[in-house]
């Protein structure tokens, strides 16, 4: 059983605040689905769980199991078992998807690591994720499909086996079959590994296939609402107005004018 | 294939066909300096050794006939070179350049001459740099609707330092041409390094650009290979061969070899 716990997170970037007091726990064996409008935090949330030090850690604490990873660099939090899906995986020129994956899954294994297995398990997924083989041998993400690019992303999720998977967007840029198939290998590998997952989308359409056991829904650097499934309907059907209507409620008019004054 | 070997300015070895006509001139009283030339007459592809283990001096001409595809290919080892390059593109000609470079010390002066219709020339330069490098390179368009394009990349670690001077000159009347040149060193040390890419363009119809980069990887490039567990040094390794191998069209065999150079010199 593995957990990632999000206390009073307040994270900036530059002079602007983006996190706001943010909470959250996710454990094995949990979905939690964060939506909310553009720019109110959700991507910044995965890169500052990950580590991406563009952003400042004002107040609050990460924790891994129970550890505090504040200060755990980007490489040192993967290999602990966190992994990110990129909204935009890069194009690096020159660096073979399979060196790269080789080399990440190396970096995790160290003498564990077999090669043939680590062939074997890449060309099976590689398969399964309808992917022509010879991206294996190319550069990363070099002239890549937007919809391939996220299916190389669920590819390298598969071969570093990751406990704690955040997916930014990750139904973005894929058709309606592409989706199909990163929603069925996500749920695949959900089942066979137990982890806890975060998604980040704006879309309902990605939990036709992916079903979350939670839904989050961020505004404005802070989660507003909670719920099951059925709340992302909700949101599919009236949009995000009406939780943002609820929330000022709850909260009083000046503060509502404060938080939502970024949107 | 067509190959040569040049051991310290002098042809070792030599294998070549009807497409290539070598002709190699020792130094003289006139000419202080070995003088290798080479016509290429049939499309083909030729490559060149170079080892030095003295400093050496070559002056290297190379003539490529009209409607002739030329693909050259050169690795150049060993101790402080200077070469100086006289290229010269007929009418509807090709030439495809690519350099693998791992010298202590070098000193390099190139002229290109399209002097054709049609002519095109594509260079790829690669060099691990561990002493002072310095390359001052001219593309002169002389006929219509020409095209150049310049790639130099280098690595820059222990000692080394690189200049990179190229300009690319386009006269008047030069319709439709085309000129490029795409300048990058990924700099590993403390050493002055200078790009100085320059375009002398007098005619409107044609297409230019220039690029000129001193520095390290983009955060992002080095975050998303961190964020899936390759430590910092690996992942700086990992994107410096690619850098190395980005742009080459070079069999599998002669990349590794010139990656495993970086290898001896790394940090």
């Amino acid at each position: 059983m593995h957990s990632l716990k999000i206390k009073h997170l307040n994270v900036e970037i530059g002079k602007k605040q983006i996190l706001k007091d943010f909470n959250l726990e996710i454990k094995s064996g949990e979905i939690h689905v964060i939506m909310g409008p553009n720019g109110t935090g959700k991507s910044t949330l995965s890169k500052v769980i990950m580590g991406d030090t563009n952003y400042q850690i004002t107040n609050g604490d990460i924790l891994f199991d129970g550890k505090k990873i504040n200060d755990l660099k980007v490489d040192e939090r993967a290999r602990l078992g966190i992994f990110l899906g990129m909204q935009m995986p890069l194009e690096i020129e020159g660096v073979s998807n399979a060196d790269f994956m080789r080399s990440a899954v190396h970096a995790k294994e160290k003498e564990e690591f077999k090669l043939y297995p680590f062939i074997k398990e890449m060309n099976e997924r590689v398969e399964k994720l309808h992917m022509d083989s010879s991206m294996i041998h190319r550069s990363i993400n070099q002239g890549f499909s937007g919809g391939e690019r996220k299916k190389n992303e669920i590819l390298q999720m598969y071969l570093l086996k990751p406990s704690i998977v955040m997916l930014d967007e990750i139904d973005s840029g894929l058709d309606v079959d592409s989706l199909k198939l990163v929603g069925e290998n996500v749920m695949e590998y959900y089942e066979k590994e137990d982890p806890a997952i975060l998604i980040v989308t704006h879309y309902q359409r990605l939990l036709d296939y992916i079903k979350p056991t939670h839904v989050h829904i961020m505004v404005d650097g802070t989660i507003i609402k909670s719920g099951d499934a059925s709340l992302a309907l909700e949101i599919e059907k009236y949009g995000y107005e009406k939780e943002k209507e609820k929330y000022r409620a709850s909260i009083g008019t000046c503060a509502v004018e404060s938080i939502l004054k970024h949107e | 294939m067509n190959k040569l070997v040049v051991v310290n300015d002098v042809v070792k070895e030599q294998i070549l066909d009807d497409s290539i006509q070598l002709s190699f001139v020792p130094k003289n009283e006139e000419f202080g300096v070995n003088l290798l030339r080479i016509k290429v007459t049939e499309s083909t592809r030729l490559e060149i050794y170079y080892e030095n283990d003295k400093k050496s001096k070559l002056d290297i001409w190379i003539d490529v006939d009209e409607k002739v595809h030329f693909e050259l290919i050169e690795i150049r080892n060993g101790v402080s070179s200077k070469v100086q390059y006289h290229n010269s593109l007929s009418k509807n000609s090709s030439f495809f350049s690519q350099k693998l470079y791992f010298v202590e010390g070098m000193r390099e002066v190139s002229y290109t001459f399209l002097n054709g219709e049609n002519a095109q020339y594509h260079s790829v330069l690669k060099t691990i740099s561990t002493k002072k490098e310095k390359y001052d390179m001219e593309i002169i368009h002389n006929a219509k609707h020409t095209e150049s394009n310049i790639i130099n990349h280098g690595v820059n670690v222990k000692d080394g330092s690189i200049i990179f001077n190229v300009t690319g000159t386009i006269p008047k009347g030069m319709k439709e041409s085309t000129l490029n040149q795409f300048n990058r060193i990924l700099t590993f040390n403390e050493e002055e390094c200078k790009i100085s890419p320059i375009l002398l363009v007098d005619e409107e119809d044609v297409i230019a650009n220039h690029s000129a980069y001193i520095g390290k990887f983009r955060e992002e490039e080095l975050f998303y290979l961190m964020s899936r567990g390759i430590h910092e040094k690996d992942a700086t390794m990992l994107l410096t061969k690619g850098f190395l191998r980005s742009k080459l069209h070079l069999e599998e065999e002669l990349l590794e070899q010139y990656e495993k150079k970086l290898d001896t010199v790394w940090r």
